[in-house]
Parts: C-alpha cells; sequence; structure tokens
C-alpha cells in the first residue's frame, strides 16, 4: 500500500498458499460446527453433515451450528472483500467498513425501513441496506476529502468516528421511541451471526455475488491505482469509473453483510493486510486470499465468543474488535503509515 | 510604567494583581444568566409543570406543595448534570490546550470508554456502591489515556498517531465493556446498559457527592492550572526561554483533564462531544487567544442542562439519553471540523 514497490508472488508458491489457506477454513468450519456449548466429535460432525441422522448431537449440527456457519462464512467474505476493495480505491491502509461508518450507514438503513415504512422481510430491507451503507462511504469520503491535504487516513479515521457517534445516535433515537423497531432490531444491533436461518443465506446470496463480480471486474485496476493516480491514468485505466464500480462493489458487500448479521468492524481491517502479506501487491491473489481468510477470521471470533463465558455468549463483533485493535496499533505504528 | 494589554482591565488587592479579560469576563457573567434561566426552566418542566415562582420558593428552602417533585426528583439530577457538563468542559478546555488541536478531545482520546470499561467491570465483579465507582471509573480513565500514551509514542508524540491509537482503543475498551455486560448476571447489565447509554435519569444526590468531593479536592490544581494555561499557550521556544518547565506543566495539565473528564463519565455514563464541544464554543464566544476555563465550565454545564431538557421533553412520554441529543449536535460538529482543519495547528490532518 503505502509502499509503492510491486511484489508479487510465483503461481506455483500461491496456488499452494491457497490451498493452505482453503485448508485453514475446512479446519475453521470444522470447529465451528463441533464446538459449543455442546461439544461434539468432529467425527459426528461429519456423520450428522453427510448421513443426516436423529440423534440430539445430529439436530444441533444441521439445524443450529450449520445455518450459523454458513452464514459466517457469507459475511466473512464479504467484509474481508469489501475492506481489500477500499483500501485499493482510497490507497489507505486503514479504510475499512467498520471504522469509515458505512457498516453503521447500513444499519441506519435498515432501522429506518423498519421503523417508517413497515419493512420487515430481509429481502426488503436489504436494499435500505445498500442504500445507507452507499449514502454513508460518500459522506464519510466527501467529508475527509474536504479542507487541507485530502482524505489522509487520519481525517478518514475521525470523519468515519463521527459519522458512527452521530448515526449511533440516529438509531439510538429511533430505537428508544419506537418499541417495534426495538423488538425486530435488537437481533442484530451488535454485529452476531447466531440465531440466523438458512433463508437469510439463501435471500442474500446472489447480491453477495453481483458484489464479487463487480470487485472481479476492477481487480487489475486497482493494482495500476496502487502505483497512484496518474500512473493508473497512464495505463490506460479509466480511474473515476474504477473508483465507482469498486465503491459500489464494496458498498454492496458491506450491505449484504449488515442485512445478514449487524454491524462487524475490523474483520475487513486485519484480513487484507494478512493477505497481502501472504500473497504481495496482485489483487489477482490478493482478493481469493482475502475471501479465504475472511471467514476464518469470523468463525474463530465466533467460536472464541461461545468459550470464553459460557453458557453465554459473546456476539462475534465483540470478538472481532479485541482481536482487530492490536493490528490498527501495529499499522499505526508502522512507518509510512502516518505521514509526518 | 504599566504595560497594558488591549481588551485586559487590572485587578489589583494589596500585593496582589490579575488581569481580567474583559470580554471573558462579560461572557461568563451572560452564561451565568442563561444558566441560572435554564436551571429554572429545567425544574418547571417535566411530567408536570410546576410554576417558577413555586421553583423558587423550594429553591430558597420554603414550604411549597411541589417539593416532592422539584427538591427531591428534578433538583438532584440537574445537579449531576451540571456538575458532570463542568468537568467535562473543563476536560475538554485542558487537553485542548495542550494539544492546540480541537480533536484531541477526551471522547476521542479513548478516557471515556477506558472509565466506562473500568466502571462495567467493577459492577460485574460486584462492587455496585456509588461511592466507590467514581474512583474506578479515574482508574478505568487514566490507564486508557496511559495506554494511549504509551502505543503513540515513538521518538516524540505525534498528534496524528495519537488521535489514530486513541481511537483504535475506544473501540477495544467499548468491546471490553460489551464483553463484561455479557459476563454478569442479568441484573447488572441491565444496570449496566442503563448506565451506558449516558444518561441523567434516575441520577441522585448520591451520584452528585463524589462529583463535588472531587471537584472541591481539585480546586487548588485549577487555580494553578488557570495560571500555567496561559504559559503553555505559547510556543515551545517562548515558553522555555521564560522557564516554563514545558513537559511536566503539559503532564499535568493532561492529567487534570483526565480525572475530570473521567468523574463525569462515573456519573453520568459516557456523554459524547460535551468536552469537545463545549471549549470551541467558548472560545468563539470570548474571542480570546487560549480557551477560557470559566467559560468553557459554564458552557460545558449549559449544554448537559439544555440537552438533557430536550431529551426529557422532546418525546415525551419517551425519554431519551441525554448522550443521544449531545451526538446529534457534536458529530456534525466534528465533522465541521475536520472539513476546516488546517494543518498548522499541530499537524492535525
Amino acid at each position: 500500500m503505502s509502499r509503492a514497490t510491486s511484489r508479487r508472488v510465483g503461481r506455483t508458491a500461491g496456488g499452494a498458499l491457497l490451498l493452505l489457506l482453503a485448508g485453514l477454513l475446512v479446519l475453521a468450519v470444522l470447529l465451528s460446527l463441533a464446538v459449543g456449548s455442546r461439544q461434539i466429535a468432529p467425527g459426528d460432525v461429519v456423520d450428522a453433515l453427510l448421513h443426516g441422522g436423529a440423534g440430539d448431537d445430529a439436530q444441533v449440527v444441521r439445524s443450529l451450528r450449520a445455518p450459523r456457519t454458513l452464514i459466517g462464512v457469507m459475511v466473512g467474505v464479504a467484509l474481508a472483500v469489501a475492506g481489500t476493495v477500499m483500501q485499493g480505491i482510497t490507497r489507505n491502509p486503514i479504510a475499512e467498513p467498520g471504522i469509515l461508518g458505512v457498516s453503521q450507514g447500513a444499519s441506519v438503513g435498515v432501522v429506518c425501513a423498519i421503523a417508517f415504512l413497515g419493512v420487515h422481510s430481509l429481502s426488503g430491507y436489504v436494499w435500505f441496506a445498500f442504500a445507507g451503507a452507499g449514502i454513508a462511504a460518500v459522506a464519510v469520503h466527501v467529508i475527509a476529502a474536504g479542507g487541507r491535504g485530502g482524505a489522509t487516513p487520519v481525517k478518514l479515521a475521525l470523519a468515519g468516528t463521527a459519522m458512527n457517534a452521530l448515526l449511533a445516535s440516529v438509531v439510538s433515537g429511533i430505537v428508544t421511541t419506537d418499541a417495534r423497531a426495538l423488538d425486530e432490531f435488537r437481533f442484530w444491533h451488535v454485529g452476531s451471526i447466531s440465531g440466523r436461518s438458512v433463508e437469510i443465506a439463501g435471500q442474500t446470496w446472489p447480491f453477495l455475488l453481483a458484489g464479487l463480480l463487480l470487485v472481479a471486474a476492477v481487480a487489475r485496476g486497482l493494482d495500476a491505482l496502487a502505483l497512484g493516480e496518474d500512473v493508473a491514468r497512464g495505463l490506460g485505466h479509466n480511474v473515476p469509473l474504477l473508483r465507482i464500480l469498486g465503491g459500489l462493489g464494496a458498498t454492496v458487500l458491506t450491505g449484504v453483510a449488515v442485512a445478514a448479521a449487524g454491524p462487524i468492524a475490523f474483520t475487513g481491517l486485519a484480513v487484507p493486510h494478512i493477505a497481502r502479506a501472504l500473497m504481495g501487491t496482485d489483487h489477482r491473489w490478493v482478493l481469493p486470499a482475502a475471501a479465504l481468510l475472511g471467514p476464518v477470521m469470523i468463525l474463530v471470533a465466533d467460536v472464541l465468543g461461545r468459550v470464553v463465558f459460557p453458557p453465554s455468549e459473546v456476539p462475534v463483533a465483540v470478538m472481532t474488535a479485541l482481536l482487530g485493535v492490536p493490528f490498527l496499533i501495529a499499522l499505526v505504528r508502522r512507518k509510512g503509515t502516518v505521514a509526518a | 510604567m504599566t504595560i497594558r494589554p488591549s481588551g485586559f482591565s487590572v485587578l489589583r488587592a494589596g500585593r496582589g494583581s490579575f488581569l481580567l479579560h474583559r470580554r471573558a469576563a462579560l461572557v461568563a457573567t451572560v452564561l451565568g444568566a442563561a444558566l441560572a434561566v435554564t436551571a429554572v426552566v429545567y425544574l418547571c418542566v417535566g411530567e408536570s409543570f410546576v410554576s417558577p415562582t413555586e421553583v423558587v420558593r423550594v429553591l430558597a428552602g420554603r414550604p411549597s406543595p411541589d417539593e416532592f417533585v422539584v427538591g427531591t426528583l428534578r433538583m438532584p439530577r440537574l445537579v449531576v448534570g451540571l456538575l458532570a457538563g463542568a468537568a467535562f468542559g473543563l476536560a475538554g478546555a485542558f487537553i485542548q490546550t495542550v494539544a492546540r488541536n480541537p480533536l484531541a478531545s477526551p471522547d476521542v482520546i479513548g478516557v471515556t470508554h477506558g472509565a466506562g470499561a473500568a466502571t462495567v467491570a467493577a459492577m460485574t465483579f460486584g462492587v455496585t456502591a456509588h461511592t466507590a465507582l467514581p474512583y474506578v471509573a479515574i482508574l478505568g480513565g487514566t490507564a486508557a489515556a496511559a495506554l494511549v500514551y504509551v502505543f503513540a509514542w515513538r521518538r516524540g508524540l505525534h498528534a496524528t498517531r495519537f488521535v489514530l491509537i486513541g481511537i483504535g482503543i475506544s473501540v477495544a475498551l467499548g468491546s471490553l465493556t460489551q464483553l463484561f455486560v455479557t459476563k454478569g448476571d442479568y441484573l447488572v447489565a441491565q444496570q449496566a446498559k442503563v448506565w451506558l447509554t449516558g444518561s441523567l435519569n434516575g441520577r441522585g444526590y448520591d451520584h452528585a457527592v463524589p462529583l463535588a468531593v472531587i471537584s472541591l479536592v481539585l480546586m487548588p490544581a485549577l487555580f494553578w492550572a488557570a495560571r500555567a494555561q496561559r504559559t503553555v499557550s505559547f510556543d515551545d521556544d517562548t515558553a522555555t526561554a521564560l522557564g516554563v518547565r514545558l513537559g511536566r506543566v503539559r503532564l499535568c495539565l493532561i492529567v487534570l483533564g483526565v480525572v475530570l473528564a473521567s468523574v463525569a463519565t462515573g456519573a453520568t455514563g459516557p456523554v459524547d462531544f460535551v468536552a469537545l464541544l463545549a471549549p470551541q464554543i467558548a472560545r468563539r464566544l470570548t474571542r480570546t487567544a487560549q480557551i477560557p476555563l470559566v467559560g468553557s465550565a459554564l458552557t460545558g454545564a449549559l449544554i448537559m442542562a439544555v440537552a438533557d431538557l430536550l431529551a426529557r421533553k422532546l418525546f415525551s412520554p419517551i425519554e431519551l439519553p441525554v448522550g443521544v441529543f449531545t451526538a446529534a449536535v457534536g458529530a456534525p460538529y466534528l465533522m465541521w471540523l475536520i472539513v476546516r482543519t488546517r494543518s498548522r495547528s499541530g499537524g492535525a490532518a
């Protein structure tokens, strides 16, 4: 990011790394299916998934943990890819849906839809999530880019913090005055993937796919943009179009994640940096790596949240923040992130 | 020959003398009057209306049929709000003076979240006495500030790094608070949640007492700070040439600000943005080069009282937490500051 040098990974090494990450994801999925207030042996998990079975364990795995894990995977993919694209198009190492207030914007969209327009189905309010996320993203960027010096990391983070505070106050204002909205909204007020039904996954996957396709279309452009706007223009890329398409993709992905699980911060921050450390700067390698690592982070955080204070569960958003903040601190302390 | 800066009057009493900024004094008087009017309105308005004459009777200590509503229900809440608002305003004034940057307010650099996390943790582990919690809050706020300071230190303190780390630590402490809420039993969780919204609802004199005691204890320090603040607002070279120990004075001012913000948070919960807004408004009113302390305290108290009045009345019978209103006003102001930031003042951008 801050280093303009291009570093890429070889084809075989990259393939091997992706395979390794895929293995990690499979492990995380098994962990998420097996660990909880009722411990289930991995053999039984596989058995329950493949052959069904009527025992209590099989019931728990298929009706409770499988949907939760599936949604965790989708949310992880969406957030990690959205974070990678945001860091790419803003050329800013701490850009992330949570910090920039985009997730909170999607929340406000959903709360307004529930409270004022009487929209109660996920396929209905996912559009409001997109609209809210889009408006918040544009507003934060405009605020941060105003004034002297353009959109520096600190101005983006501060504008995001202000946006988060403002939107949170709007949400709590609506929720305190409208009891019905509170009841429905409570479910994903704090980002969590527990208690979601399979239907949510069924309703959101087309949007997830659309977002991923948009991002895939701009992957090469992001590489050029990493070298600077002028270089990207010189290489024949249409920079404004690139930013609009990429921003649209990131917005759709954030909206999907929020509609399915509520606002979850820091996955979109940490994962892209890990992916870049592994894969180099080529977005055609970084994006798949991020898409594999994102679900790993969400599932591991979720499993940790289940085991710290049994029998209560800590929402996954709380755990990702605790895992992600040390990462932010390390990034900020690193040379070059904060220009003097 | 005496040199008198324009806009100042010299007050002399025996051997002591004091430079009085005339406009600042005028502003303080006007703010005080506004505060008195707001306080009376605050005590009149509510679920039942009490006439101002009765309110004044109660305040004067004479028997009145409305003694319960005004004296027992509304008065303690107002007192806590005013004290906490003044403490937030002063805290913001100190920290913004040292940082020479309006963005470095106690909310942004993690103090309020630290106090919040410590208080909820204490509640989870069974400490619920109103006499103990303020000190826990001070501990938490100071620890958070120290943590931010340590992480932001890297061959010198850079304002940008300081703010970014502060935001990160704030988020982490917020998550930690959630974690404690999850761990605690149902009753504690309920209590903690109410406290965490930043509300004055149900605050009594038992909340006001520690706040008042700590403010009294800090009084001598505040008088020292009023003098020290003037020396810190010079540029570094001038201050050093005048023989000021800059590092020590700055540290003391920051500690004072952190303690004040933590105590206020302990009493009311995290009410965002009062510490950011109050000093900035006060300085624009007095038009002084440095942030006026008395003005900041009065403005903070006024913001708190007005915001709580609105929070009680605007959507009645439903009461909103006061923090909702301060955030609704403060967050756009922060955005405006970001748009207007000049990079010369301490390198904010």
